[in-house]
């Protein structure tokens, strides 16, 4: 009988999602070191990604920095000023760089 | 500008251009041990987390005592920030349209009644997994060793959809596209796109891993199993399917997941390979599950050394362990029961009898012959990807 009904759960129950509401993505909070430049990051680049998405890069170069904010603009379209490249660039590096200008 | 200030930045500047006479590093062991996360994802563990949006979720290395890779446990890696919050299986379709004779709307209930329901047990990996490996460090996300599980995948084949629709004669490209957006309407959707010649009747559109629906995380409602291929292809919450005649030039098929089209697969950080390749086949690798760093051994116990090996589907010929810094290799026993492309389990007894730290080294062997390397023998790649290094773990005997 056991078995049976293992059976018709199988049959009828995988047709439904395990979740059956809408599902919801926890918010992480990361460590963030706040500087000159902390506006222009929130303001951009959170946007579209969590601040680890940013800090699980690990420390890098101001050139590593610039490319990816550029990959930013160019390939995924994030409609960024002039101004706020070099800012974001200098607080990345500033704030998670690895001391070297090149990587 | 002032001669003081001057001063400071010529001092930043010679110091940058000493490092980039380094050149590549020599490549070590990927992170390892990394801290798990307070906090759960839906129908997940707590994992390692590097992002909540989008979602990067990585196991630790424990899972990896076990062939078969829990929903829970199974790591999670999403491109683009937007995934749709509900998914209404009445309504769901998968569209398949482009150049055949007929497009279709198949609901996910159509899938599973008018089509052959096949199975597939096999490693779903990461291109960047292992990436805190390269030095110096390479772009992306700095995974250990756990952006990889295997599972047991259900759904119906490709080809069957395929066929179905009825492939017009000039079709030679087939995009695949999921439901997640991007946050800006101009950003690149992840779209993958495939030469019909890569797909095999192991293709499959998945609908269940390991017996369940699929975890929404891990691309529910369907997936794209591609075995033997690295991750980035397995498109998730597949919604369209698209056939062409000519490749569309893609950011994610163009410019990422992709490695220098050379010998060696390699390049320095000051002389980038100009011509690149996707990374596609998966090489040969193994993980210990057990033991893990740090751990405390009890003098003369029966240790069981456990882990997992695999490849893009040659299959594992031999799994080698080491307990004496790479001296001599002694063969660890296989179990081998879900086919070429899953994890092979490997399990090795050993009596530790001299106290004090050792380390313990896993070798895999394929069935081509390839093995793998020591890791400070891997040489860089721009992207971090497709590292293979033997693993190492160390403990302590007391």
């Amino acid at each position: 009988m056991k078995k049976v009904l293992l059976v018709s759960l199988l049959a009828f129950g995988s047709l439904f999602a395990q979740v059956e509401e809408d599902v919801e993505v926890p918010y992480i909070s990361y460590e963030i070191k706040m500087g000159k430049g902390f506006d222009a990051v929130q303001s951009n680049c959170l946007m579209c990604h969590s601040f680890g998405y940013i800090i699980n890069q690990g420390p890098q170069s101001r050139e590593f920095w610039a490319k990816k904010t550029d990959k930013m603009i160019t390939h995924f379209k994030a409609p960024m000023t002039k101004e706020d490249i070099d800012t974001v660039v200098e607080y990345l590096y500033e704030h998670y760089g690895n001391g070297k200008l090149k990587v | 500008m002032q001669r003081r200030e001057f001063f400071k930045t010529s001092i930043v500047a010679s110091a940058a251009i000493i490092g980039t006479n380094l050149s590549a590093g020599q490549t070590h062991q990927p992170k390892d041990g990394q801290k798990m996360s307070d906090m759960a994802f839906p129908e997940k563990r707590p994992m390692i987390t590097y992002s909540d949006r989008p979602p990067l979720l990585e196991s630790p290395r424990s899972v990896f005592a076990k062939g078969i890779t829990s929903n829970d446990d199974f790591f999670v890696r999403w491109h683009l920030p937007d995934i749709p919050t509900k998914i209404d299986l009445e309504s769901f379709t998968i569209k398949i349209d482009g150049l055949v004779e007929k497009e279709l709307n198949i609901t996910l209930k159509e899938l599973r009644n008018d089509f052959e329901q096949v199975e597939v047990t096999a490693v779903l990996q990461c291109g960047g997994n292992s990436r805190s490996a390269f030095t110096p460090m390479a772009g992306g996300i700095q995974w250990g060793s756990g952006a990889m599980g295997c599972a047991k995948w259900k759904g119906v084949r490709l080809s069957d959809l395929l066929n179905k629709a009825r492939l017009k004669k000039d079709a030679h490209w087939i995009g695949f596209n999921g439901k997640d957006k991007a946050a800006y309407y101009e950003t690149p959707n992840f779209v993958r796109e495939l030469e019909l010649e890569e797909l095999d009747d192991h293709v499959i559109v998945a609908y269940e891993m390991n017996g369940e629906d699929l975890p929404y995380l891990n691309g529910f409602p369907l997936r794209l199993v591609i075995p033997g291929y690295y991750s980035d292809s397995w498109v998730k919450m597949l919604s369209n399917i698209t056939v062409t005649n000519e490749y569309k030039s893609l950011f994610f098929m163009d410019v990422a997941y992709r490695v220098p089209d050379n010998a060696t697969e390699s390049e320095s950080p000051e002389h980038k390979a100009k011509k690149t390749k996707p990374i596609t086949n998966m090489n040969v690798k193994s993980i210990i599950g057990y033991p893990e760093n740090g751990m405390k051994l009890y003098h003369n116990a029966h240790l069981v050394i456990r882990g997992v090996a695999f490849d893009d589907g040659h299959g594992i010929h031999q799994v080698m362990i080491s307990t004496n810094e790479g001296k001599t290799w002694s063969e660890a026993l296989l179990k081998q029961e879900d086919g070429r492309y899953a994890f092979t389990e490997f399990r090795f007894t050993y009596k530790p009898t001299k106290y004090g730290k050792m380390s313990i080294m896993a070798k895999a062997i394929n069935r081509l012959g390839d093995e793998q390397p020591l890791s400070k023998d891997i040489l860089w790649n721009h992207g971090g990807y497709k590292y293979n290094g033997i693993d190492v773990v160390e403990v302590e005997v007391v």
